[in-house]
């Protein structure tokens, strides 16, 4: 299918904020059309033009994508309400990306700012490098963080990953921060590496997998000894799948049992950490 | 037509649509999976009575099932979506969460969902938990070994079900050593099961009877006893003993093919081990859509 490039020129002196950049709108466009279309940069509006060297080209697979090259880590909102098509940028990139998406794939060869896939709804958003805060987490004054879809981190996270989250998939292969899956609702966060203070901090529903980390939790969780090796097995396998593009941590736990607690039992007490002994 | 000795009457069976769903059904190892399955599975030859029709279509390895146990695969068929969900819900209720270690998940891919474990979560009086893997959403049931996790929704798909042979035999040995060996060469295939006791029926049935209250009564024409009794035998004095495969299938194909092989079956055995003709049922074409003529089927082997 098609594709469409665009080359940074410069990096802008303000943020830029990115939604309505979509592969799929920009595809229906012609180079001039999509050179016209502007951004905010501040408080002030810029064509893409002004931004960015835009190409467009045909593409080996099915896929109507939208490319970016440079470091984007002023670009706010890349992704934001996604509905289709595929994205990459090779490089950094800003906040929000990936917010609020509901089909469709992101890539980004880089590092990304904080609220990544916070509010995502569906598709699969995948980073390579660190992410920020709030990863998906809910947006500002929202009571509902990620509810669907895959968050695929190759680096570390920051602090409140999963805050509020409700359903969805989200694997780091780093550390995260503190407060990973705080006041989780539901949905599934894997974790390959280390984890910071306060782990499900007010999770009510869900499930926390750590692949090394050993957490200390709160006196409000408990341990259950029940044999789980039923949704483990279905869990692990996918979650293997999943993050085999960063690794074979979530593999080589697919015939080990997990150690499981349950709670946070302060409310609802019904999401659980598992991790290994 | 004549192969190997073996009479193929210039026939068909005649086969119905019917509602249909494949679970899977895993436990600690294959004992308890055959329990669970096995009480499944139980009382339910005829839709006549038993509100499905189900059966073991394969045993599957740790390699084949969701969670790598080893488990079972079963067929189910009713014949409405709405009673297949009523008979689903009931047997996996009573016969699976009942026994130990087992797990049940659907086992198609496509097809209008109905509830699986959607209901019977409920068990758990809110201890219960949910979890989606992939889009599927699992529940965990607390019991006393553990938990119960089972699929919420099967898919149903329509099937076939009614596709059948009938083996005459010169006595009851030869018959059921015939029907024995084409229920295996049956069951080696996929996408069929044979609900009845060891695959084979002998109380074969016609549409109607004289009572009124009975919807079916048996085959009078494929009855020995009514040779020279009855106003229309479709027997000759030399039969002795007539048995019938019922078999059902999630695609006409895969009836066929059962069917296909039942006779390649007994015509390989030839007319000297007992069974010298095979018969079809059917309600002369205007009941049911799918019709299996024998002799094309005998024709293609």
């Amino acid at each position: 299918m098609s594709e469409v490039r665009l080359r940074l020129r410069n990096a802008p002196t303000l943020r830029v904020d990115l939604r309505g950049v979509t592969p799929l709108a920009l595809a229906k466009l012609p180079e001039d059309e999509i050179a016209r279309t502007t951004v905010w940069h501040g408080n002030e509006v810029l064509a893409l033009g002004e931004l960015f060297v835009i190409e467009q080209r045909l593409r080996d697979d099915d896929k109507t994508a939208l490319a970016l090259e440079g470091d984007l880590a002023r670009f706010d909102r890349l992704g934001w309400q996604l509905d289709g098509g595929h994205v990459e940028v090779d490089g950094n990139i800003g906040h929000y990306v990936g917010a609020e998406m509901r089909a469709g794939s992101v890539r980004i060869r880089g590092r990304a700012g904080a609220f990544a896939a916070c509010e995502m709804h569906g598709g699969e958003l995948r980073i390579d490098g660190d992410v920020g805060d709030f990863a998906a987490a809910s947006l500002p004054g929202s009571m509902d963080g990620m509810r669907g879809g895959t968050l695929l981190v190759g680096g570390n996270a920051g602090e409140r990953c999963g805050d509020r989250m409700r359903r969805g998939t989200v694997l780091i292969a780093g550390r995260v921060g503190d407060f990973v899956a705080s006041r989780m609702v539901a949905g599934t966060i894997a974790v390959a590496g280390a984890i910071s203070a306060h782990p499900a901090f007010g999770m009510r529903r869900g499930t926390l997998v750590l692949a090394s980390a050993r957490p200390v939790l709160l006196p409000t969780f408990v341990s259950t000894q029940h044999d789980l090796s039923v949704i483990w097995r279905l869990l692990a396998a996918s979650l293997a799948r999943i993050f085999a593009p960063y690794g074979t941590q979530f593999a080589l736990l697919e015939q080990r049992l997990p150690l499981r607690c349950a709670g946070d039992l302060a409310v609802e007490g019904k999401g659980e950490v598992l991790f290994f002994d | 037509m004549i192969v190997n000795g073996v009479a193929i009457d210039d026939t068909f069976a005649e086969a119905f649509s019917m509602k249909a769903t494949r679970l899977v059904i895993t436990a600690h190892n294959a004992t308890w999976a055959r329990h669970a399955v096995l009480a499944l599975t139980g009382f339910a030859t005829s839709v006549i009575a038993c509100g499905c029709e189900a059966g073991i279509e394969r045993e599957l390895s740790a390699q084949e099932t969701p969670d790598g146990r080893c488990g079972v695969a079963v067929l189910v068929f009713a014949v409405s979506g709405k009673e297949l969900a009523k008979q689903i819900e009931r047997r996996v209720g009573q016969c699976v969460l009942t026994c130990p270690t087992t797990a049940v998940f659907a086992g198609l891919i496509e097809g209008e969902p109905i509830a699986l474990g959607k209901n019977l979560r409920f068990f758990g009086d809110g201890w219960q938990i949910s979890k989606m893997i992939e889009g599927r959403r699992y529940w965990r049931v607390p019991v006393l070994d553990g938990e119960f996790v089972c699929e919420e929704t099967t898919p149903v798909i329509k099937g076939v079900g009614g596709g059948n042979l009938l083996l005459l035999a010169r006595d009851t040995d030869a018959a059921l050593a015939g029907a024995e060996e084409a229920v295996a060469a049956m069951r080696r295939l996929p996408g069929v099961i044979l609900p009845f006791p060891g695959g084979v029926v002998r109380s074969g049935s016609k549409v109607g009877s004289k009572y009124t209250s009975s919807p079916a009564s048996t085959n009078d024409a494929f009855c020995p006893s009514l040779i020279g009794l009855a106003a229309r035998t479709e027997l000759t004095p030399d039969v002795r003993c007539v048995l019938e495969i019922v078999i059902d299938g999630l695609t006409d194909n895969a009836v066929a093919a059962a069917m296909r092989a039942g006779i390649a079956a007994i015509t390989g055995r030839g007319a000297a081990a007992g069974v010298t003709r095979i018969s079809a049922g059917n309600y002369g074409g205007k009941l049911g859509p799918f019709h299996f003529h024998l002799r094309e089927m005998a024709a293609s082997l």
